[in-house]
C-alpha cells in the first residue's frame, strides 16, 4: 500500500476539517478524492504531504507515519499544489534547478531530468521564459514537471485543472494518464467529475470532512444512479411525472425546475414521457456528477 | 524549543541560495538604493548639519557620525528583508509553500530566511564602509573586524524581524515596527549625538536599544579603541540574537505549518 489513512482527524481550533476518514491507495492507481468546497479534500492531502500534522488518527504514507518523518516522505514524493507557487522571481530553467537542490538531487543527473521533464510536458522552448510569461496552462504544466523532480513515488494533486480551459484540461489528462501507464501512484482532489471519470480507477466521495462512499466511477453510477438520465424540466411537478410513469419502476429527483429520473427501463419511460406531451425533455448518459450529486445535494451546502 | 534547533540542517543554504539566485535580478537596483541611502546621510547631515555643528568629541561631525552609519545601514537591510520581503516570498509568492513540498524542515526555510537577511544587511555595510573610505573616514586597521560586526548586527534584526513577521497579520503592521521601534532607535542609540548628553530617562531607554551596543563597537573599530567593551557590545548583540533566533523558529513554524 502506498497511503494508509486509519480514523484521520483534523481540526483548526473548533472546525472539524476531517472527521475520522480510512481508506486506502494501492500502488500504480489513481484514486480520486472528490467532494464540495470545505469537504476536508485539501486537509486531508495536507496530511500525507506532512504539512499539516493529523490530530488524530493514523496516515501512513510509503509505510511511513506521516508525522513521524516528514524529511524522509517529502524526498520521495511529488505535490502539485492548487495555488500556482512557481518561484516568480526565476526563469522556468531555475525553477527547476532550484527545486533539484532541495531535493539533493546531483547537478548532472537533475539537469538531465529537467530536459526530459520540460519536453514530455511540451515546454522544452520554453526554458528561458519568466513565469509571468507562461500562460495559465503552461505554468500548471510546470508545476507537474517540477513535482516529478525527485522521481516521486507517489504524486499529489490537488485540483490540477481548476481554472483551466477544456483544450488545456484535456491535454493535462493526457499527460497525467502517461504517467499513470508508467506505473506511477498518483491521488488527486478535484471537483471536476469527468476529471475523476477520467483519470481515477477509484474514487472517494467527500462531504463535511467525512466519507460517503469509495468505488470505482463507472461501478458507482451503475449503482446509485443506472445507465442513462431523463430531465424534464419547466412546469411539472412530481406528481404528473408519477401519474404519467405509474406502473414502472424508476427513481426520481427534484430540484428547482428539473426532474431527474433515474434506474429505469429507458425505453419505456421515454415513450411515456413523449406520450404525455411533456417539453423540454432531455436523455443522456448517466454521470458521475449524477452519483455526485445525489450523494452531496443538489442545493447549496454551505 | 530544542526540537528546532535540532530541525535546522545544511538545506537551509538551500534556501539561501535561492533567494540569492533571485537576487541576481535585482543587483543593480539594490546596489544603487545602497549607495544612494549613506550618501544622503552624508551630504544633508554630516556635512550640511555638520558645518554648523563643530566638533563633537573633539572629532569633526561627520567623523563622528560615520561609525554609526556602518551598522544602521546593516539593520535597516535586514529589518526590510526580514519583514517585507519574507513576507512577499511567504504569502504572495508562495515560496514557502513550494519549499514545504521538499525535504526541506520549516525551521530550515525561516534559518535560511535570516542567512539571507544577515547577508543583505552585509553587503549594506559593505558599501556603507566603502563609501565612508571614499570619503576618507575609514583608516584604522581594525575596520577589518567588521565582518563579525555585521553578522552580529544582521544575525540579531534579521532573527527579531523575523519574529515581527511572525506576528504580522498584514503589511500595515510594518510600519508600526519600522515607526515606533526601528527608526527611534537610529535615532537614539548614539549615532548622531553622543548618549551622554541626553537626559538620564533618554540615556537609560538607550542601553536597552540593540543598536546602542552596535554603534558603540564600531565607533571603537573605527577609531581603533580596542578593548572589553567591544567583546560586551559584540555579546551584547549575540545573546538576543540567539533568543531571537530561537523564538522565530518556533513562531514561525507554527505560522507556516497549520
Amino acid at each position: 500500500m502506498i497511503i494508509e489513512v486509519d480514523n484521520l482527524v483534523k481540526k483548526f481550533g473548533d472546525l472539524t476539517a476531517v472527521d475520522g476518514i480510512s481508506f486506502s491507495v494501492e500502488r500504480g492507481t489513481c484514486v480520486g478524492l472528490l467532494g464540495p468546497n470545505g469537504a476536508g479534500k485539501s486537509s486531508t492531502v495536507r496530511v500525507l504531504q506532512c504539512i499539516s500534522p493529523a490530530t488524530s488518527g493514523s496516515a501512513r504514507v510509503l509505510g511511513i507515519e506521516a508525522s513521524l518523518a516528514a524529511r524522509q516522505i517529502r524526498a520521495r514524493i511529488g505535490v502539485v499544489p492548487q495555488d500556482n507557487d512557481l518561484d516568480g522571481d526565476l526563469s522556468v530553467w531555475d525553477n527547476m534547478t532550484v527545486f533539484a537542490r532541495f531535493f539533493d538531487i546531483p547537478r548532472k543527473i537533475a539537469r538531465e531530468r529537467i530536459e526530459a521533464q520540460l519536453s514530455f510536458m511540451g515546454l522544452a522552448d520554453r526554458r528561458k521564459s519568466r513565469i509571468d510569461e507562461l500562460s495559465g496552462g503552461m505554468r500548471r504544466r510546470l508545476l507537474i514537471a517540477r513535482a516529478l523532480i525527485n522521481d516521486p513515488m507517489l504524486l499529489i494533486l490537488d485540483e490540477p485543472t481548476t481554472g483551466l480551459d477544456p483544450q488545456m484540461r484535456h491535454v493535462i489528462w493526457q499527460q497525467l494518464r502517461g504517467l499513470k501507464g508508467r506505473g506511477l501512484t498518483m491521488v488527486l482532489t478535484t471537483h471536476y467529475m469527468e476529471e475523476a471519470q477520467q483519470l481515477c480507477d477509484s474514487v472517494i466521495i467527500m462531504d463535511k470532512g467525512r466519507i460517503l462512499r469509495i468505488g470505482e466511477p463507472l461501478a458507482l453510477v451503475k449503482e446509485l444512479v443506472g445507465d442513462e438520465v431523463i430531465e424534464v424540466r419547466n412546469h411539472v411537478n412530481a406528481a404528473e411525472i408519477e401519474r404519467a410513469l405509474g406502473g414502472l419502476e424508476y427513481g426520481m429527483e427534484t430540484f428547482g425546475d428539473t426532474v431527474y429520473i433515474t434506474h429505469m427501463d429507458v425505453a419505456a419511460v421515454m415513450a411515456r414521457v413523449t406520450a404525455s406531451q411533456m417539453h423540454a425533455i432531455l436523455r443522456r448518459p448517466a454521470t458521475l456528477e449524477d452519483v455526485f450529486l445525489k450523494l452531496t445535494g443538489r442545493g447549496l451546502n454551505e | 524549543m530544542n526540537n528546532s534547533l535540532a530541525s535546522v540542517g545544511y538545506r537551509t543554504y538551500y534556501v539561501w541560495l535561492r533567494n540569492a539566485v533571485s537576487y541576481r535580478r535585482f543587483i543593480l537596483p539594490t546596489f544603487i538604493a545602497s549607495i544612494g541611502e549613506p550618501l544622503l546621510y552624508l551630504v544633508a547631515i554630516g556635512i550640511g548639519l555638520g558645518s554648523y555643528l563643530g566638533a563633537i568629541d573633539g572629532m569633526p561631525y561627520l567623523t563622528f557620525i560615520a561609525p554609526g552609519l556602518v551598522v544602521s545601514a546593516v539593520m535597516f537591510t535586514s529589518a526590510f528583508e526580514c519583514t517585507y520581503s519574507s513576507m512577499v516570498r511567504m504569502t504572495i509568492e508562495k515560496v514557502y509553500n513550494a519549499q514545504l513540498a521538499t525535504p526541506v524542515s520549516a525551521e530550515e526555510i525561516v534559518a535560511g530566511e535570516i542567512l539571507w537577511g544577515m547577508t543583505r544587511g552585509a553587503v549594506s555595510g559593505i558599501i556603507m564602509l566603502i563609501m565612508l573610505a571614499i570619503f576618507g573616514l575609514a583608516h584604522s586597521p581594525w575596520i577589518a573586524a567588521y565582518p563579525i560586526l555585521w553578522i552580529a548586527v544582521g544575525f540579531l534584526f534579521s532573527s527579531l524581524s523575523m519574529v515581527i513577521t511572525s506576528f504580522a497579520r498584514n503589511f500595515d503592521f510594518f510600519t508600526y515596527y519600522f515607526q515606533l521601534f526601528i527608526s527611534p532607535m537610529f535615532f537614539f542609540s548614539g549615532i548622531f549625538f553622543p548618549l551622554d548628553r541626553f537626559p538620564p530617562a533618554v540615556k537609560t531607554i538607550s542601553l536597552f536599544l540593540p543598536l546602542t551596543y552596535a554603534v558603540d563597537a564600531s565607533r571603537a573599530l573605527m577609531q581603533g579603541n580596542m578593548g572589553w567593551q567591544l567583546m560586551i557590545d559584540t555579546l551584547a548583540l549575540l545573546i538576543p540574537g540567539f533568543i531571537l533566533f530561537v523564538y522565530a523558529l518556533h513562531r514561525m513554524k507554527k505560522r507556516i505549518i497549520k
